[in-house]
């Protein structure tokens, strides 16, 4: 086991930012963190606080203000522009879009590194690119145009060009951001067999917490004034993502990583039921501004049973009953604070 | 699974049977093309007497006009053509704008200027007849860096503004700046320095000296040399600058190395030839809907092939085979070109991408 987690990325006290005219702009205190071979690392943090920014220096396409990075104990600055890119692969925000190259092609600039002055494919890198295009499940593409390719079909294919490159190390700036739900799972889903299946260490970018908490190894928190790092539980543990919504009307909840917003609560409700049913209805209450309690007082709701099919809002006086969470909310929302 | 992986290989690493087609189907017109360039001219030669007056001296009239005059004019028109397109399709990469090209983003213009100043600042001795190998030399390198100094500027705006359409103009307002500079110079210049630059300005591919079409030849030469180097690099910046940067391309190096071919390639012809319009923006276009490609080591040997049938075909048309008067040849290449560009245009009106 210790064999396995190899540290392939160390940062030491890294100063990220731009340099403008004689002015060092840097944009956060010096970071410190690593990373073992074979992890699935998710960078977070608020927009513009300099997730890119990082990603891009640790890329080596921008200048650290300061600091170290190691790729396997060896200095960034001492890796030539080919080294590195035999290391590390980037996929930005960006969106690749040029006419008339196919998918094959856009896989195959991926060899860059490996190929010789004129970037002659051989057949050991049609080889690779053909085992890249597999694992990324885009063989069926490889004629097609990238123009006419789908979102998430392009993110496949940039990510077969970056395995491609054959680099231990991938960096992705928001991988997921412009695709839909199902198209975010499947892009994870890949990226989390990479780790595991291929030893690729993937740090990304990402604003979907729950994702991030949900399948990485390991988060790095970036704060305004600090960098935290840790596997998703410990920093639950902490409250650590409690920092990233200090100024604002989203509410955490570090118990099973959901978000709510802070409202001023209408007043309690008991719950009486278990099971998947109680989960939804608890949030449907809560998302009509009240807060469950524990202990039974009035009023109280009934979960639809094998005796009783109705949601069941008990008052002191009356009994109400609806046959959806929908008609119990709008009722909860006019009535109750009249009726009880 | 040995068989199928050779199967793999024909479809995808050795250019398909269809390029290979077009390939030949393309040297084939250039050929043709440049015998017909030399058949056909304002005197009407038979075809008999030109192939007489190539292979035998007979020191007849007709020899002096084919080899003197027609096979030059021939053969300046076809590095022309390969110059202009190659350097071209080398911009619309770069800058990664369909639109790019040494005319419209006024690279042309910079090279004018370049000899400007060669032809109306320093000496009256200068004339296009009568300089010497070495004042070609000299001229040459003034449009060079006439050229390469107007990429530049280009350059820097175009890291700051991401807007195609916002750099065409600006280039518009670069080339009609310098041509405000060259006529002001034209205004404090003397009368023979004034004529020399003016014969200049009309330009056309048949007035170039021996020496001229010497040193076009060399400068296109090298140039065409290092456009073939930089075919893995072009490829790259496709990509955009970061992920080229990202795949290991020292990006800084490869737009140095672009630039100075490209300032060859459209400089040398802008020395000699005057500024022709749109062989450069169009003949890339038509090579990318030729091989449905955006490999460069297939998109150079195609432009250079097809920017030479264009421009072998446009002083075919110029020299108006039948009569005797002569068309301007950058009347018929903007004839050519412009029907093309309108094409790219309206094809993806959404101009965010490169191309």
């Amino acid at each position: 086991m210790k064999m396995h987690s190899k540290e392939i990325l160390s940062l030491e006290s890294l100063k990220i930012g731009y340099v403008s005219g004689k002015n060092e702009n840097a944009l956060l205190p010096p970071l410190t963190a690593f990373a073992n071979s074979g992890e699935l690392i998710a960078v977070i943090g608020r927009n513009g606080i300099g997730k890119s920014t990082l990603l891009r220096t640790l890329t080596g396409l921008q200048p650290a203000l300061g600091g170290e990075i190691f790729y396997n104990a060896r200095n960034i600055r001492e890796y030539t522009r080919m080294e590195l890119a035999q290391k590390v692969g980037y996929i930005s925000t960006e969106i690749v879009k040029v006419s008339n190259m196919r998918v094959y092609d856009l896989v195959a600039l991926g060899r860059f590194p490996h190929t010789n002055w004129i970037g002659k494919i051989e057949l050991n890198d049609h080889e690779i690119i053909l085992d890249a295009l597999k694992k990324t499940s885009m063989e069926g593409f490889r004629k097609k145009f990238v123009s006419e390719l789908s979102d998430g079909e392009r993110q496949r294919s940039m990510i077969a060009r970056i395995l491609a490159q054959d680099t231990s190390i991938m960096i992705m700036d928001e991988p997921t951001a412009f695709l839909d739900v199902a198209g975010k799972y499947e892009i994870l889903h890949l990226m989390h067999l990479l780790s595991r299946n291929s030893g690729k260490t993937i740090i990304f970018s990402t604003h979907d917490l729950q994702m991030a908490i949900n399948q990485s190894d390991k988060i790095w928190l970036i704060l305004g004034n600090k960098l935290i790092e840790g596997a998703p539980e410990d920093l639950m543990i902490a409250g650590a993502f409690d920092h990233l919504f200090d100024s604002s009307i989203v509410l955490f909840n570090s118990e099973d990583g959901t978000f709510s917003f802070k409202s001023d609560t209408k007043g309690t409700i008991y719950i009486d039921g278990e099971g998947d049913k109680r989960y939804w209805t608890e949030k449907a209450v809560n998302r009509a501004g009240f807060t469950v309690s524990k202990e039974r007082t009035f009023p109280y709701i009934t979960l639809p049973s094998n005796s009783n099919l109705c949601w069941q809002l008990s008052g002191h006086s009356i009994i109400q009953e609806f046959s959806s969470i929908y008609e119990l909310i709008l009722s909860l929302s006019n009535d109750l604070i009249r009726s009880i | 699974m040995k068989t199928e992986t050779k199967k793999d290989l024909s479809v995808e690493l050795i250019p398909g049977r269809n390029i290979r087609l077009i390939f030949s189907g393309l040297l084939l017109l250039v050929l043709i093309f440049f015998i017909l360039d030399i058949l056909f001219g304002s005197v009407s030669i038979k075809a008999s007497e030109v192939i007489r007056a190539i292979f035998t001296s007979t020191g007849s009239n007709f020899e002096t006009i084919v080899l003197r005059f027609r096979l030059p004019k021939a053969i300046t028109a076809l590095t022309v053509g390969v110059a202009l397109s190659l350097s071209g399709l080398q911009m619309q990469t770069v800058f990664r704008n369909p639109m790019a090209g040494p005319y419209v983003l006024g690279i042309s213009s910079g090279a004018s200027l370049g000899v400007a100043f060669v032809i109306l600042g320093f000496s009256s001795h200068i004339t296009p007849d009568n300089i010497n190998e070495l004042g070609n030399w000299i001229l040459v390198a003034a449009s060079w860096a006439g050229a390469g100094a107007v990429m530049m500027l280009i350059m820097v705006i175009s890291s700051k503004i991401k807007d195609i359409m916002t750099i065409l103009i600006l280039g518009i307002m670069l080339s009609s700046g310098i041509s405000a500079i060259v006529i002001i110079m034209q205004y404090f210049s003397n009368e023979t320095m004034l004529k020399a630059y003016v014969i200049w300005t009309m330009g056309s591919l048949g007035n170039l000296t021996a020496s001229q079409l010497n040193v076009l030849l060399i400068s296109v030469s090298a140039g065409v040399i290092l456009s073939l180097f930089s075919s893995k690099m072009l490829n790259a910046l496709l990509l955009g600058e970061n992920y080229a940067g990202s795949i290991g391309l020292n990006v800084r190096f490869a737009r140095i190395v672009i630039f100075i071919c490209t300032s060859i390639l459209a400089g040398s012809v802008t020395a000699f030839c005057g500024p022709i319009g749109f062989i450069g923006i169009a003949v890339p276009h038509i090579a990318r809907i030729l091989f449905k490609t955006s490999d460069h080591k297939i998109l150079i040997p195609g432009t250079i092939l097809i920017g030479g049938a264009v421009m072998l075909i446009s002083d075919i048309i110029s020299q108006l085979p039948g009569s005797e008067n002569v068309l301007p040849v950058n009347a018929v290449t903007s004839l050519i070109g412009i029907p093309v560009v309108i094409w790219v245009i309206l094809r993806n009106k959404k101009y965010s991408g490169p191309f």
